[in-house]
C-alpha cells in the first residue's frame, strides 16, 4: 500500500472516530465512597525511570487495601511517554494506560489540547485531599472548573548545592550567602582563589536560574489571569542579575544536561541551584564526592527576603476511557496521599513528595552521609511550604523557549535584560494572542 | 642527487597522505572507542575531566544492568526479526516497482511515479497519528507487522531501484522474452542479477532505515516486550537520573549487526561503483 493511501485511510478514521467521540464519562463512584473490596480490575501505569520505580514498590501496600486490583507499572523514556501519550490522545484514545504521570508545567498544555483525555478526579472526591498537599502545588493540578484532573506527587523545592572543597579553599562560609549579592561576591572570590566558575548555565537552552529567581519573587512567565508577565521589574530584576554573573566571569556555560553534569562532578562550577532531583544526579554521577557537596536555600532578592521557589514536580492522571476507572483512581489516591509510599519514593528514589504529613515522618530529620551529614531533606521540605504559586499555562513551553532566547541575548549578545524580555514578550504574545501586562 | 631529491620528495608526500588518513581515521573511530569507554566503565566515568580513555571493568555490570532493566537479548532479537524481514520483503517490492516504473509502458505511469516523488516529502510526523489510528483499528498495536508494514513500500527505495533500472538495455528483455520467458522469469533471473550492487545498496539503506527506526516503533510498541533496541535504549532515559554506563553498552551492542551487514554486503556495494571501469 501506498503511504498516501494508508495516510488517507487513516485520515478518515480519525474524523470517524472524532465524530463519534466524547464517551464514558466518570461511571459510578460520584460519592467517592466505595467499598475496597469491591474495587477489582487490572491497570496500567506510565512513569519514566525512578518514578516508575517507586511506584512499583508502592505497589504491595496498594493491594493490602485494594487485594483485586492488579497494577502494571511500564517503564518508559521521559520524551517518549510524552510522545506515546500525545499520539494516543490524538488517536481518541488508543494504546493508553490507565494511569500516566504528567509533569506539573506539561499539565496544562495536555488539558488545553485534550480537555476530555483526562478524568475529572472530584468527581471521585479527590477535593477532600485538598488541604494535604502544599499551597502552591494545588492550583495547578486544576482545570478551569476548579476540579482536579491530576493528583500532585512530587515537587522540586530549589535550592543551591555547593561543592564544600571549593568553599573551603576560597574561605567562604555558605551561610554568610544571603543575598543574590552575596552570591555573587562569593562568587568572585571562589573564582579568584580556586578558579572555579560559580554557576553552570546552558545559556541558549534552559533557563532554571531564571526561572526560580521570578518565582522567589512570586512571579512567572505568566501572571494569575494567564497574562504575559515575564518582562516585569521582577523578570527585569533577575535577568540583569544573571547578566552580572555572566559579565563577571561567573557562569560557566554549559551544553545541555551533560555539560551541566560534567562541569558539576569535575569541580569546574562552585555551586548548581536546581530543583532537590539535582541530589540524585550528583549522587549516581560522582559517587567519589561524598561528603563534598551540600546544600542551601536560593538567596534572596533582598536582605530577608523569600527564600524559597519550586523547580519541577509531577503528578498522576487517570487517562479518559480506562477500561476500570475506578480502579485506576484507587491507586492514585493511594499512591498520593499515603505517607508510608511517598516516604519509600523518597528514601529509595529521591523523589520529594507534595504530601504534607509526609515531611513528619523521621525519614526528614536524618542526616544524608552523602551531603556532608546534613538534613538536607528537612531542608527542602522547609523550602516546600513556603514556595509561592505559579501559573504554568497552556503556552508554558513557548514561553520557555523565547525566555531562553531572551536569555541568550542578554547573556551572549550583551542585550540589555530589559528590551530582551519585552521582546520575548511581544514574540509570546504574536504566538499565543494572550494579552501583555503593561 | 635528482634520484635522492625525488625519493624525499616521495616519502613526504606518502608522510602527509598517510597522517591525513590517519587523522581521518581517528576521527572516524574516535566515537566507537569512547563509546566502548562508556560501556565498560560506571555511569559517571564518562563525565571525568580529563576524559578517562581507558577501559573499565564495568563490562558484565552494565550488561547485567541492561538486561534487567529492558531484556537486552529479547530486544536484539526483536530488532533482528523486524528489521530483517523488512529488508527482504522490501527489497523485493521497492525492486519491483522500481521495474515496472522502468520499463514498463502503462496508463498513467508518470503521474503515479510523481505522486510517488510528492510522497518523499511528506513529513513522517504527519502520518503518525492517521497510521497509529489504523493500527489501532485492526488490532494491530504491539505486532511486528505494525513495524513492518507500513514502510515496505519505500518510496526513496523505488526510486532509487527506477533509476538504476533504466540502464537495462530494452533489448535484452527482448531477447528473453524472445525466448520464451516468462515476466516473472524475466525479473527474476535476467534484470536483479544485473541488478545485485544496486539492491545491496537499497538493502544496506533499508537495513539502516528500520534499524534505527524510532519513533514508529516507539508509539505503536508499547509492551516493553515487544521494543526495538531504539526504543528500548530510549527508554532508559529518564528524567535527572541516567545510567550512561547501560545506554552506552546498549548503543555499542546495536551497531553491530550494521556493521555486520554492511561488511557482508560490502563487495557487492563496491563492485558496483567500480563495474565497469575495470576489465579482469
Amino acid at each position: 500500500m501506498k503511504p498516501w493511501k494508508t495516510m488517507l485511510a487513516g485520515a478518515l478514521s480519525v474524523s470517524m472516530l472524532a465524530a463519534c467521540g466524547g464517551n464514558d464519562d466518570a461511571e459510578g463512584g460520584a460519592d467517592g465512597e466505595t467499598d475496597p473490596d469491591e474495587v477489582s480490575g487490572e491497570i496500567t501505569v506510565w512513569g519514566w525511570n525512578v518514578a516508575a520505580s517507586s511506584m512499583e514498590i508502592a505497589i504491595e501496600g496498594f493491594q493490602e487495601e485494594y487485594p483485586d486490583v492488579e497494577v502494571t507499572v511500564e517503564d518508559i523514556g521521559r520524551e517518549d511517554l510524552y510522545d506515546r501519550l500525545t499520539v494516543g490522545l490524538a488517536a481518541g484514545g488508543s494504546g493508553l494506560p490507565d494511569v500516566t504521570m504528567v509533569e506539573t508545567d506539561r499539565l496544562d498544555n495536555y488539558i488545553a489540547e485534550f480537555p476530555d483525555g483526562f478524568v475529572n478526579l472530584s468527581e471521585y472526591g479527590f477535593d477532600d485531599h485538598e488541604d494535604k498537599f502544599a499551597e502552591s502545588k494545588i492550583e495547578t493540578m486544576k482545570n478551569n472548573d476548579g476540579d482536579f484532573v491530576a493528583a500532585p506527587w512530587d515537587i522540586g523545592p530549589a535550592g543551591v548545592f555547593y561543592n564544600i572543597p571549593l568553599f573551603e579553599e576560597a574561605g567562604v562560609d555558605p551561610d554568610d550567602i544571603e543575598t543574590w549579592d552575596d552570591f555573587i561576591a562569593a562568587g568572585e572570590t571562589i573564582l579568584d582563589e580556586t578558579g572555579a566558575q560559580m554557576v553552570p548555565i546552558d545559556i541558549s537552552a534552559d533557563d532554571a536560574l531564571f526561572r526560580m529567581m521570578m518565582n522567589l519573587q512570586g512571579t512567572y512567565y505568566f501572571d494569575e489571569d494567564g497574562n504575559i508577565d515575564l518582562h516585569n521589574e521582577e523578570g527585569q530584576q533577575a535577568l540583569a542579575t544573571i547578566k552580572e554573573m555572566r559579565e563577571k566571569d561567573l557562569v560557566a556555560n554549559a551544553d545541555g544536561w551533560d555539560g551541566t553534569v560534567t562541569a558539576t562532578v569535575n569541580n569546574q562550577v562552585a555551586t548548581v541551584p536546581f530543583g532537590v532531583w539535582y541530589a540524585g544526579t550528583i549522587m549516581d554521577q560522582a559517587p567519589e564526592q561524598e561528603g563534598e557537596w551540600g546544600v542551601f536555600k536560593l538567596p534572596a532578592f533582598e536582605e530577608g527576603g523569600n527564600r524559597d521557589a519550586n523547580l519541577g514536580g509531577s503528578d498522576l492522571t487517570v487517562i479518559n476511557g480506562s477500561d476500570n476507572e475506578q480502579a485506576a483512581y484507587a491507586f492514585v489516591e493511594y499512591f498520593t496521599t499515603d505517607s508510608d509510599a511517598q516516604v519509600n519514593a523518597l528514601s529509595e528514589y529521591g523523589i520529594f513528595p507534595s504530601l504534607l504529613e509526609a515531611y513528619d515522618d523521621p525519614f526528614f530529620e536524618e542526616e544524608d552521609e552523602y551531603f556532608n551529614n546534613e538534613p538536607i531533606w528537612s531542608l527542602f521540605a522547609d523550602i516546600s511550604e513556603g514556595v509561592l504559586p505559579a501559573n504554568y499555562t497552556s503556552d508554558y513551553a513557548r514561553a520557555l523557549r523565547y525566555s531562553s532566547d531572551a536569555q541568550a541575548n542578554a547573556l551572549l549578545q550583551d542585550a540589555d535584560p530589559a528590551e530582551a524580555l519585552r521582546e520575548a514578550a511581544d514574540m509570546i504574545a504574536n504566538e499565543t494572542q494572550r494579552d501583555i501586562n503593561e | 642527487m635528482t634520484n635522492n631529491k625525488n625519493k624525499t620528495t616521495t616519502i613526504l608526500k606518502k608522510t602527509g597522505l598517510y597522517t591525513l588518513l590517519g587523522i581521518g581515521v581517528f576521527l572516524s573511530m574516535f566515537p566507537f572507542y569512547w563509546m566502548f569507554i562508556g560501556a565498560t566503565n560506571p555511569s559517571g566515568a564518562i563525565f571525568s575531566m580529563p576524559p578517562n580513555l581507558v577501559p573499565g571493568d564495568h563490562f558484565f555490570e552494565n550488561l547485567r544492568n541492561l538486561n534487567e532493566n529492558v531484556g537486552i537479548w529479547r530486544v536484539i532479537m526483536n530488532s533482528l526479526i523486524i528489521t530483517l524481514t523488512f529488508t527482504v520483503v522490501s527489497v523485493m517490492i521497492c525492486s519491483a516497482a522500481g521495474f515496472a516504473f522502468a520499463k514498463y509502458q502503462f496508463k498513467g505511469r508518470d503521474p503515479i511515479f510523481f505522486m510517488l516523488l510528492l510522497a518523499i516529502m511528506i513529513p513522517y510526523h504527519v502520518t503518525l497519528i492517521p497510521l497509529f489510528e489504523l493500527m489501532a483499528n485492526v488490532g494491530w498495536l504491539n505486532t511486528y507487522q505494525a513495524v513492518i508494514l507500513p514502510h515496505l513500500a519505500y518510496p526513496f527505495a523505488i526510486f532509487l531501484m527506477r533509476q538504476n533500472m533504466r540502464s537495462i538495455p530494452d533489448s535484452l528483455l527482448e531477447a528473453a522474452r524472445v525466448d520464451g520467458a516468462g515476466e516473472m522469469r524475466i525479473f527474476f533471473t535476467v534484470v536483479l542479477p544485473t541488478m545485485r550492487p544496486a539492491l545491496a545498496a537499497v538493502a544496506i539503506f533499508l537495513f539502516m532505515f528500520q534499524w534505527n527506526n524510532f519513533l514508529w516503533p516507539l508509539v505503536v510498541l508499547g509492551d516493553s516486550s515487544m521494543y526495538t533496541l531504539p526504543v528500548a535504549l530510549s527508554s532508559l532515559v529518564g528524567m535527572s537520573r541516567i545510567d550512561y554506563g547501560q545506554i552506552m553498552l546498549g548503543t555499542t551492542l546495536s551497531t553491530l549487526p550494521i556493521m555486520v551487514f554492511f561488511l557482508l554486503l560490502q563487495r557487492q556495494f563496491i563492485s558496483g561503483i567500480l563495474g565497469g571501469s575495470v576489465k579482469e
